[in-house]
């Protein structure tokens, strides 16, 4: 019996072995959704033969591997969900400065010399039009006594994005959106896809900050959800992609950022609902154009991020 | 008295010492230097100590230990006043439809934690399937303290309903006979001689579960937040994806979580060195169940209802939202349909490599820590050796350690740029965390076994000229194998779901189950990582019952 499990054990171990992960071409560690970057990658290697592998999590598991790894890093080619992200690795000096030839028609708040978007999302109110509640259309009609106990907030610690809604939110009116909505038994539930999911059962009317491209993709699927950009202003979450600076294959990364920004990429970039990062190319949703992007002095707000998620989170407590 | 004492160096504990090290030594050697030095992760040594003091003094550290300790404790006072009776039940009496019952007492086992709480938010939260079909919900019960403890012990209960019918069963009614015919009653026989007989299976698998309610992570996550409640788990998961990462302040709560659970192994040490527990002294013994008489339709109906809330509910929303077109479209006979069942075969390759994947690497680390599992319990308390207190501790510390926490320490350690060759990137590395975070489970079911075995077996053996190997092969490991067998098994399911370690080490371009599942979840579609899961629960439930039925050991394992 002993012999024959050491016997199994060895077979399985050499099986898994067989198994194990060539090293690839290119490296990509993304925050985006899993179906983007499968198309992203088949694409590309259908086109310049380079093959890919990815890695694909929510941003902060990619951050806590780029992080564990330090030591020996792997990745090449990081696509955050979160701008904060380019910034902070530019500060650290770890990127490889690169402008694409293909980044032309990429607006310049969307690129950086180190950085540039993928694609872009924005933050909506996501409403379920089977909850007999009257349609909103700005962020403080949530806050009235028709929503009541029927509102979701995610958690801005674990979104980037919800984060700077926050605070440009607050910016423009201080905290007393967020006690009203508080008092109006609003809740703090985690990250996005863990907020929307009890507004498609109907547990709750409406998402306050919903990602819009999470929406879409439901809508598209026959869900009961409408994705609403209040006229007051919004804020957009950029996806940056980058180039590591201890890449070995740092031309083959660049071949990459360049098919993801080529008339081929940013399509499938469209094709998940996302914005292109590119003017030029269409998408069968609003546009950058036809919404009013709430900006924040973002280097104020960051450095004061501690107090305000306490403040934040003392509202909800 | 061990016959080992005459041997200077015995196999089996070289084996157990050189396994162990590799699998729990070196990922937690790594999670104590990320404690001690910050800057490790980049392979420098700066600023020792420096983070220690600002997360010890933190006043969240205290809240999230009390509700820690909390947590543990009720889920582990719940599951024993569930999981004990049922298993007396079961051991002693010839209850109706036995084998069925310990099926389904099975399933939950293979649920993974993150899906059940996700079914039972379905069903029981506003408009959720509760309300749509009977017209109630249950939101302010679910999304509380009590909430939590109530979805977790339906998930872990079934560790000591299976160990302790086992060990009482073992036990049998023999012992209690003795007391019977010097006059004492059923209830004093049972109270005062088969209940203290079977403390080693009570309490290995009360540890066992103490230990995976303050490690789980999934549904403290998904109930405690809008509880207010947080906990250590949740604590180490913000500071480890929230950036800027904060690894030496995660690895000091893990390190918090480890006192906590070694506390509880000491405690489990006290309760089995107190006494001797040794009843298979080699004599035959007939197993005579006892009929249940009047109690019949009672413990039936026990059976039932326990059985309905562990794993006809959370199946049941699963199933209906595996089910369902839109979420949004509810229970409605339009809205029901094969869609999303289609959208996995349609995806054929991707999910079936997945499946592929993680039933493999389930069942390599059930072989691993099985044999890895006896080998330590036997070098622990068959033999004399010194050091084997060690060996012991090293056996409990991954059961304090969380996913993720294990996940860090692995990348920590065979991510250096030195090492020559490493199972990082490929899926071994899966398979050792899967190992280190398992490893527990053979451990304590095969201690608790080892406990039961007379020495003298051994020794009989020994006399008649075999060598510590093949007493160990051909006396002891028959005698355990039951037990060994049941825990391999929950290793094999517990393996092929697990998801948070999963996540962060797996290698670039391979995908498990629950990394498959997840991406489902994170992207919206709900209804198709439903699907996926009903699909895994199914095979990884039916995969372990056809192989046992195969060997012929049904009856001697469930």
């Amino acid at each position: 019996m002993l012999i024959n499990t050491a016997r199994g054990s060895l077979a399985a171990f050499a099986l898994l072995a067989i198994t194990g992960t060539a090293f690839a071409d290119v490296t990509v560690y993304t925050a985006g959704p899993a179906s983007l970057i499968e198309k992203l990658a088949a694409g590309f290697t259908e086109e310049t033969g380079i093959k890919v592998e990815f890695f694909q999590a929510t941003t902060g598991q990619v951050m806590a591997r780029i992080e564990a790894e330090a030591a020996n890093p792997v990745v090449d080619v990081l696509i955050s969900a979160s701008w904060d992200t380019a910034t902070d690795f530019a500060e650290r000096g770890w990127l490889v400065p690169y402008t694409s030839p293909n980044a032309a028609n990429v607006p310049d708040f969307l690129k950086s010399e180190t950085a540039v978007a993928q694609g872009v999302s924005a933050l909506a109110i996501a409403w379920n039009p089977n909850s007999k509640t009257p349609k909103p259309s700005e962020w403080a009609d949530l806050a009235k006594p028709e929503y009541k106990d029927l509102v979701n907030l995610p958690d801005p610690a674990q979104s980037g994005a919800t984060f700077e809604l926050v605070a440009a939110l607050e910016a423009q009116g201080g905290t007393k959106l967020f006690e009203d909505l508080a008092a109006n038994g609003a809740i703090v539930a985690g990250a996005n896809a863990e907020a929307l999911n009890p507004v498609l059962q109907g547990a709750k009317a409406a998402v306050f900050g919903a990602v819009d491209y999470i929406s879409f993709n439901g809508k598209d699927k026959g869900e009961s959800i409408e994705v609403i950009f209040p006229a007051s202003g919004t804020v957009i979450a950029p996806r940056p992609a980058m180039i590591l600076n201890w890449s070995k294959n740092q031309d083959d990364a660049k071949k990459f950022i360049d098919y993801m920004l080529s008339d081929a990429g940013q399509a499938i970039v469209a094709a998940t609902n996302l914005m292109p990062a590119r003017t030029d190319v269409a998408a069968n949703r609003p546009l950058i154009g036809d919404l009013n992007i709430l900006t924040i002095d973002t280097e104020a707000v960051y450095a004061g991020r501690e107090a305000t998620l306490a403040a934040f989170a003392e509202i909800f407590q | 008295m061990s016959a080992t004492r005459t041997q200077p160096v015995n196999p089996a504990v070289l084996i157990a010492a050189f396994g162990l090290v590799i699998v729990v030594a070196v990922p937690f050697a790594f999670i104590v230097l990320q404690a001690i030095f910050p800057e490790l992760g980049r392979g420098s040594l700066a600023a020792p100590f420096s983070r220690i003091l600002d997360v010890l003094v933190d006043p969240r550290l205290i809240r999230m230990t009390g509700n820690t300790v909390l947590l543990g404790v009720g889920v582990v006072i719940l599951s024993s006043l569930i999981a004990v009776p049922l298993a007396v039940l079961r051991a002693l009496f010839r209850v109706p439809g036995a084998l069925l019952w310990d099926v389904l007492m099975l399933v939950p086992f293979m649920i993974p934690p993150y899906i059940a709480t996700l079914g039972w938010i379905m069903a029981l939260q506003p408009r959720g399937y509760a309300e749509q079909l009977f017209g109630f919900n249950l939101a302010p019960f679910l999304f509380s303290i009590w909430g939590i403890i109530f979805v977790m012990t339906l998930n872990t209960f079934p560790v000591i309903y299976f160990a302790v019918s086992r060990t009482v069963e073992a036990v049998g009614s023999r012992y209690a006979d003795v007391g019977r015919v010097f006059g004492a009653s059923a209830w004093r026989s049972f109270w005062r001689i088969t209940l203290p007989l079977s403390t080693p299976g009570l309490a290995a698998s009360m540890l066992l579960v103490f230990a995976m309610a303050i490690e789980e992570y999934g549904t403290p996550a998904a109930l405690g937040r809008r509880a207010g409640f947080d906990v250590l788990v949740t604590g180490i998961d913000l500071r480890v994806s929230d950036w800027p990462i904060d690894l030496p302040g995660a690895a000091m709560l893990s390190l918090v979580l480890v006192v906590m659970s070694f506390g509880a192994f000491l405690i489990q040490r006290w309760i089995l060195t107190r006494r001797s527990y040794q009843i298979t002294t080699g004599k035959p013994q007939k197993l005579e169940k006892r009929a249940l008489g009047r109690w019949t339709v009672p413990v039936v109906l026990a059976f039932v209802v326990v059985s309905f809330l562990a794993t006809a509910v959370p199946l049941l929303a699963i199933l209906a939202t595996a089910l369902s077109r839109t979420i949004s479209g509810g229970l409605t006979l339009s809205n029901l349909g094969l869609v999303n069942f289609a959208a996995i075969l349609a995806d054929g390759p991707g999910a079936l490599k997945a499946l592929t994947t993680s039933l493999s690497l389930g069942v390599a680390a059930a072989l691993f820590t099985g044999l890895l599992g006896a080998l330590s319990a036997y070098a622990v308390v068959k033999t004399s050796m010194r050091g084997r207190g060690l060996l012991d501790v090293l056996t409990i510390l991954p059961n304090a350690l969380p996913g993720i926490v294990v996940a860090v320490g692995l990348i920590l350690a065979w991510n250096q740029p030195w090492l020559p060759v490493t199972p990082y990137n490929t899926a071994l590395i899966l398979l050792l965390a899967y190992c280190c975070i398992l490893l527990p489970q053979p451990v304590r079911y095969a201690t608790a076994a080892f406990h039961q075995v007379g020495d003298n077996l051994e020794a009989a053996a020994r006399v008649f000229g075999a060598g510590p190997m093949v007493a160990f092969q051909r006396v002891l490991l028959p005698l355990i194998l039951p037990s060994l067998l049941a825990s391999m098994l929950l290793v094999f399911a517990v393996a092929t779901r697990e998801l948070v370690a999963s996540i962060i080490v797996a290698p670039v371009g391979l995908q498990t189950i629950s990394t498959y599942i997840w991406r489902q979840f994170e992207q919206g579609s709900v209804g198709l990582g439903m699907a996926m899961a009903f699909v895994t629960i199914l095979i990884t439930t039916l995969l372990p019952l056809i192989v046992l039925s195969l060997l012929g050991k049904r009856g001697s394992l469930l």
